[in-house]
């Protein structure tokens, strides 16, 4: 009988499922029997209906500024899960715990003494005319010495099923709400499942992140109080800000909810002002205080640089973590680890050209059919040419782009990311995936397991992000793996290419 | 608690009290028209067009409706027309916004309740009321947000938050309950009928019945529905939960929990008003309200109510922070 695999075709990719057609990886062994055990595709097609209405529902959903026909959207979810074996991710659990630690080094040195600047292995030209570079923050104490708190790094595997990062997101990541609920559905959907795969939970990350944010109060303070600052409910994300705000016990605050008397934070509530000693802020740096940045916010506190100058509050992630975010600082990440830990990078970054060096430059424009070019600050998956996928006039106007401004961009070559099969309609096909882990620098790194699997829903593309048609899965990280791994594929490449 | 958030919980619980009250208004107006029509014209304007003044909301009405008035024009303006701000699906998705705005203060079922309500009543409009028939299809939504209330009673712990909510609730009902009263008086009787004929004592039943009252009523009060004490329920029983005076109770008794343990010179005025306003009530003398006229009353009640609401922005949402203590 036709199963919802008879068609499935692994496209030359590598597949998280299957090594071979038609041959099961051996941790997808249980599920892929379960899948093909159903009685009929009714079965799994109800369970992924019913899914999507509890998403509606419950009203997890997101906004998209571009869509006028209605703001209100659901991340799509996709019943089959992305399966991590324990040790896969083990090796990623290290690589990404070292990448944090350097990221933190490079932040702490660029705002003090600049050795990485000084011995030249990171241009000062290059740091000084990030966007993200805070002038206001050089030679400032932050709370615990911790120059970043929250990091979301996407990785990918490549052809050879290796792990690679794409990219951090050091400012204001998101997407965890989602690893959280999409756990609770799979939870209603396949419980015997989840039981005997030994699934890790994911449910500890609230507590980990308050234990974080206690932990960055003003030390006379024994019980601090903590919010969660928000532009509010017309934010893209402004479910997750609500979802975590209540997971831990915090107010969510907007901007206006606070006042600043005598450079110390309070929030205004019904018998009158409260202190604040932490804020976890979803607010860009630049909105953060019209006084000190972007004059025409409202979003933000006058005078809440200040306060936070002078030690009186804590901010989660700190100001200026988003030199880091820029994408030609991201070509030296493997250099930073090396030069601050003395150690080799665990977790390789993708091969990666920089259109501010002349010899890469010209390499990058004579091969822009066949590269990825990103610009360096932003997100979202826009402002970026896929050069296999763009017509010749889309390649010559951004080849101009280029010339016109090299410091702006990255060039990467065109990945063949991994691909993991997926409910699309009535049969499963193959779609693209990344995976976003949530790593925590607090008192030590805190990583949940797994994190959010992104999925490209539409054929062929390799843009998950949610504003642009992507969706996710569940991520099962497996607490044992029983001898089940096989044989795996191999964690790093052979060489690592920095 | 945030002033922002009590403010807002304080308003989704007016717009939901809103939304019911307006289906009870729209379901008085059908059955008073009901018992009419043996006497009138199916269609007689004067059936449909009392609604449109109690609502409050008539220029809106004679600016997007035409002459003449008919239930269809009535009830797709009060259910149904984003563009009115007091309509049903108005209030409903205005509830519903404020409830998003304050996820991390309501329970998930709650939301999920109101949301799903929201979702359903977006796609209706007046032919899915006269398809099921007036009474069966606003029973049916009354029944879907009293169980927004259901959730929010069974779920919600007992602090500043649910007090603000109850605050917002028994105003508005004050409000509403009073406009309920109000549309007997536009409901002008036929020439032949005069107060206290049989078709008087009908609508008034139908008022009772609008209400959730008729059944209370009947059990308390011995003897025929007179006007004298239908009135004096619907303003002054103490114990029915939709008369004017229960809803003050109830909202001063909100109120009292809200300022237990702040300080005094944050609510001096706003207690001071709502103990005015149940004095008020308390001290009516119906018989004498009669002669003078029910329908000034009922709008000095509701403009009595519209400075409670003020006095009590003023001392929990919008205060001046320079002077506010720190807690």
């Amino acid at each position: 009988m036709a199963d919802f695999f008879s068609n499935y075709d692994l496209g030359g990719f590598y597949d998280e499922m299957f090594s071979a057609p038609g041959v099961p990886r051996p941790h997808y062994r249980r599920l892929l029997e379960r899948y093909q055990n159903m009685a009929d595709r009714g079965e799994l097609l109800a369970r992924q209906k019913d899914a999507d209405q509890t998403f509606i529902n419950r009203g997890v959903t997101f906004t998209v500024y571009s869509d006028k026909s209605g703001t209100e959207k659901i991340f799509p979810f996709d019943l089959v899960p992305r399966i991590i074996p324990a040790a896969e991710w083990n090796h990623l659990e290290q690589g990404l715990k070292q990448r944090m630690t350097a990221l933190d080094q490079f932040l702490n040195d660029i705002y003090s003494d600049q050795r990485i600047v000084n011995e030249g292995i990171v241009p000062r030209e290059l740091v000084e005319s990030c966007a993200h570079f805070r002038k206001e923050l050089v030679g400032m104490d932050l709370p615990r010495h911790r120059h970043v708190h929250i990091n979301g790094t996407d990785l990918i595997r490549d052809a050879d099923g290796i792990y690679r990062v794409l990219e951090d997101n050091l400012r204001t990541p998101s997407g965890v709400s989602y690893v959280l609920e999409n756990r609770q559905i799979m939870k209603r959907v396949f419980p015997n499942l989840l039981r005997h795969y030994h699934v890790r939970p994911v449910a500890g990350y609230t507590s980990d992140l308050l234990d974080l944010l206690n932990w960055l109060a003003p030390a006379h303070v024994p019980e601090p109080n903590v919010v969660l600052l928000t532009p509010g409910v017309y934010n893209s994300a402004y479910y997750e800000h609500a979802f975590l705000a209540r997971q831990m016990g915090i107010d969510i605050v907007e901007g206006s909810d606070l006042v600043i008397e005598n450079d110390r934070v309070y929030m205004k509530r019904t018998g009158g002002l409260m202190p604040v000693h932490v804020i976890y802020r979803r607010i860009d740096d630049d909105f953060l205080d019209p006084t000190v940045f972007r004059k025409d916010s409202l979003l933000g506190v006058p005078g809440l640089f200040e306060a936070y100058r002078k030690g009186n509050v804590a901010l989660t992630n700190p100001i200026g973590t988003g030199i880091a975010d820029d994408k030609a600082v991201y070509y030296y990440v493997p250099k930073m680890i090396e030069f601050y830990l003395g150690e080799e990078p665990i977790i390789p970054n993708v091969e990666t050209y920089l259109t501010s060096d002349d010899d890469e430059r010209k390499y990058i424009l004579e091969n822009l059919p066949q590269l990825v070019v990103k610009s360096v600050n932003e997100a979202g998956g826009y402002g970026m040419l896929i050069g296999p996928h763009s017509t010749k006039k889309e390649i010559k106007e951004f080849a101009k782009k280029i010339v016109a401004n090299p410091r702006n961009f990255i060039a990467q070559p065109t990945l063949s990311f991994s691909r993991c099969p997926t409910l699309c309609g009535r049969e499963m096909g193959g779609r693209h995936v990344d995976l976003r882990p949530y790593i925590l620098n607090g008192e030590s790194v805190k990583i949940v397991p797994g994190g959010l699997t992104r999925v490209a829903l539409r054929k062929g593309s390799l843009v998950v992000n949610s504003s642009q048609g992507g969706g996710s899965k569940d991520t099962w990280v497996l607490a044992d793996d029983h001898g089940e791994t096989g044989t795996a594929p191999p964690l790093k490449p052979e060489k690592v290419s920095v | 608690m945030l002033s922002r958030v009590a403010n807002i919980l304080y308003w989704t619980a007016r717009y939901l009290e809103r939304s019911e009250n307006t289906l009870r208004l729209i379901d008085v107006n059908a059955q008073l028209v009901l018992d009419l029509e043996s006497h009138r014209d199916f269609n007689d304007p004067r059936s449909w067009e009392p609604l449109v003044y109690v609502s409050g909301e008539e220029e809106k009405f004679f600016e997007l409706y035409e002459k003449p008035v008919t239930e269809e024009s009535v009830v797709q303006f009060l259910l149904f027309d984003a563009r009115n701000p007091s309509s049903l699906l108005s209030c409903v998705a205005t509830a519903r916004e404020n409830a998003r705005c304050i996820r991390d203060h309501i329970s998930s079922e709650m939301w999920q309740v109101l949301n799903t309500l929201y979702l359903r009543l977006k796609k209706h409009d007046y032919r899915d009321y006269a398809e099921s028939g007036s009474s069966e299809y606003i029973d049916d939504l009354k029944l879907a947000i009293q169980q927004i209330y259901a959730v929010a009673e069974s779920m919600a712990p007992r602090n500043e938050a649910w007090w603000f909510y109850l605050l917002g609730r028994y105003l508005e009902r004050a409000d509403n309950t009073s406009r309920i009263l109000d549309i007997k008086y536009f409901m002008i009787l036929p020439d032949r009928h005069h107060v206290g004929s049989v078709l008087d004592v009908i609508q008034w039943g139908s008022v009772l019945r609008s209400c959730s009252g008729y059944e209370a009523f009947r059990s308390t009060q011995r003897g025929q529905l007179r006007l004298e004490n239908v009135i004096n329920y619907l303003i002054r029983d103490r114990e029915f939960p939709r008369s004017i005076l229960a809803s003050v109770n109830a909202a001063d008794n909100a109120l009292a929990k809200i300022c237990a343990n702040k300080d005094t010179q944050v609510h001096v005025d706003a207690v001071r008003e709502i103990n005015g306003l149940r004095e008020h009530i308390e001290k009516t003398d119906i018989p004498a309200l009669i002669a003078s006229g029910l329908h000034e009353y009922l709008d000095d009640v509701q403009v009595r109510v519209a400075a409670v609401h003020r006095a009590m922005q003023d001392a929990f949402v919008n205060y001046d922070p320079a002077k506010a203590s720190i807690v």
